[in-house]
């Protein structure tokens, strides 16, 4: 009677070797960086701006379908800012401007002055990004 | 012919690559969420916040379940080449890991604690090749758990065991000692901490540090002081975490050196010869993507694009660690005995013990920075 030798496992690669593998993943990762950076140049829809920190809106510095350049002022916030030094906590309330990141075109403003935010829970306003920059 | 063959292979891969994606899927997509709102013990999300599950462990979990009780104790041939293309998602996932980091953040910490923190890397392999010898350890257990115990734990582990052809048994062997240090280390630093007065500045460094795993750093240094701004432990613990993170690919180039010079010099060939085979040209692509983030070339800080390449990243991480726990066989695991365990508990003690140690003797209260 004929002996079936167990199946051996085969290896952890479909590639010929570690080095083929190498450049596999560096190709991919390539093609991925480079499809996400087409793809939020080019093809994202827009940007919903959620509130960088817990604070209150003192002023709004756009209008709805406003343009807007990268480090354009977009509102103004009241925010209080913490920092320890020699142990202890201190804290004291600044206003601080939040500057768009991306060149693009103002397309809804969800909140209003004078209201509350939570931080990265709130959308204070939507941006269209310009074709071309990465928002 | 051969055009027919490589459509062929593409057409293998799909059953195995679909189990793979659409079990990161579920988990990223139903499981996280809803670990993260169950209460626990009284407290909600305790799965996440004391365990530390994520995505990352619950992948490996998940692939280790397909294999040793799903499909019976190996991959069936049918999904067996896609899960071969894990190799392939890791190395990927690792070289988009630079672009967590930048060098400017290195500019920050200043140049002794950057001898420092690498110091304590390399030290802590050398401390584990030392005891790996004495307790007998496979030379690829040696590399990986080296890298798990020096670095940062997971990714450098996963880095590590692909230069040092490591099984994925002993890639689980180094994750899960790291981690179960990392737990109790957790529980007990803020309250050393505290008991000897350590500023936030002090314990930040000490843990950033000490402790093994990077998630682990950052919920330490939150525990000791909850609040997250500028002078708190959170801030320094991580900023010290990421000098050992960007020390990944040395720590895979040393340790690839490291394990392929017995070769050489058993079949009397080169050691440049050899590394010009077995060099992971693909820690160069980690080195490439740090330097992208650092010239804001995938996005400033806090932008859509950047939040979106990391996210990309974790999905292609995540795949592939499905795929390494469906290499992972629980048998192996048994037969390695309790070495590995050993020799990384004493490792990740020493390393705690001598970090608080050289904190306390030479980091002032108060960073400069």
């Amino acid at each position: 009677m004929a002996h079936t030798a167990p199946k051996k496992e085969k290896g952890m690669t479909v590639f010929r070797s570690d080095r083929h593998e190498d450049m596999a993943a560096i190709v991919t990762s390539t093609l991925v960086v480079a499809f996400v950076l087409f793809y939020m140049a080019f093809l994202s829809g827009p940007i919903s701006l959620k509130a960088p920190s817990d604070g209150k809106i003192l002023k709004l510095a756009v209008s709805e379908n406003a343009p807007v350049k990268k480090g354009d002022v977009l509102l103004t916030m009241e925010v209080k800012e913490k920092k320890v030094t020699h142990g202890q906590m201190e804290e004291k309330v600044v206003s601080k401007d939040i500057k768009s990141k991306m060149n693009g075109t103002v397309v809804n403003i969800k909140a209003t002055e004078g209201s509350t935010i939570s931080k990265d829970k709130d959308v204070v306003m939507v941006l269209k990004p310009e074709k071309g920059s990465l928002p | 012919m051969d055009e027919r063959n490589v459509f062929k292979k593409i057409l293998s891969i799909i059953p195995g690559l679909a189990i793979m994606v659409l079990t990161l899927y579920g988990l990223r997509t139903y499981v996280e969420p809803w670990m993260s709102s169950a209460v626990i013990l009284g407290q909600k999300g305790w799965m996440v916040k004391v365990l530390h599950l994520n995505y990352i462990l619950l992948a490996i979990i998940v692939g280790m379940l397909y294999r040793n009780l799903l499909f019976g104790g190996r991959i069936p041939s049918w999904a067996e080449e896609g899960f071969r293309t894990t190799r392939l998602f890791i190395k990927t996932g690792v070289i988009m890991l630079g672009s967590l980091y930048t060098i400017q953040s290195l500019a920050k910490i200043g140049g002794v604690a950057i001898v420092l923190i690498l110091s304590f890397v390399f030290g802590t392999i050398f401390l584990v090749m030392i005891l790996g010898r004495i307790f007998g350890m496979d030379r690829s257990m040696i590399g990986t758990m080296g890298a798990a115990s020096g670095v940062c734990g997971v990714s450098a582990a996963i880095a590590t065991s692909t230069a040092v052809k490591a099984k994925p048994s002993e890639v689980a062997l180094a994750i899960a000692t790291i981690l179960g240090f990392g737990i109790v280390t957790m529980f007990i630093s803020p309250i050393i901490g505290k008991l000897i007065g350590l500023s936030d500045y002090q314990f930040g460094a000490w843990v950033g540090t000490g402790i093994l795993n990077s998630g682990q750093v950052l919920a330490t240094c939150l525990a000791f002081n909850p609040t997250i701004a500028p002078g708190t432990a959170v801030a320094y613990g991580e900023i010290w975490n990421v000098v050992r993170v960007i020390s990944i690919p040395f720590v895979v180039f040393f340790l690839t050196v490291w394990y392929w010079r017995a070769e050489a010099q058993t079949e009397h060939i080169s050691l440049f010869t050899i590394l010009k085979q077995k060099f992971p040209v693909f820690v160069l692509g980690f080195f490439a993507m740090t330097l992208l983030s650092s010239l804001n070339i995938l996005g400033e800080e806090g932008s859509s694009t950047l939040q979106l390449m990391r996210d990309t990243m974790s999905w292609i991480f995540g795949i592939g660690l499905v795929g390494i726990g469906a290499y992972i066989d629980v048998r192996e695991i048994k037969a390695a005995g309790g070495a590995p365990l050993k020799v990384g508990l004493v490792a990740g003690i020493a390393k705690y013990v001598i970090a608080l140690i050289v904190v306390l003797l030479f980091i002032s209260k108060e960073a400069n920075f």
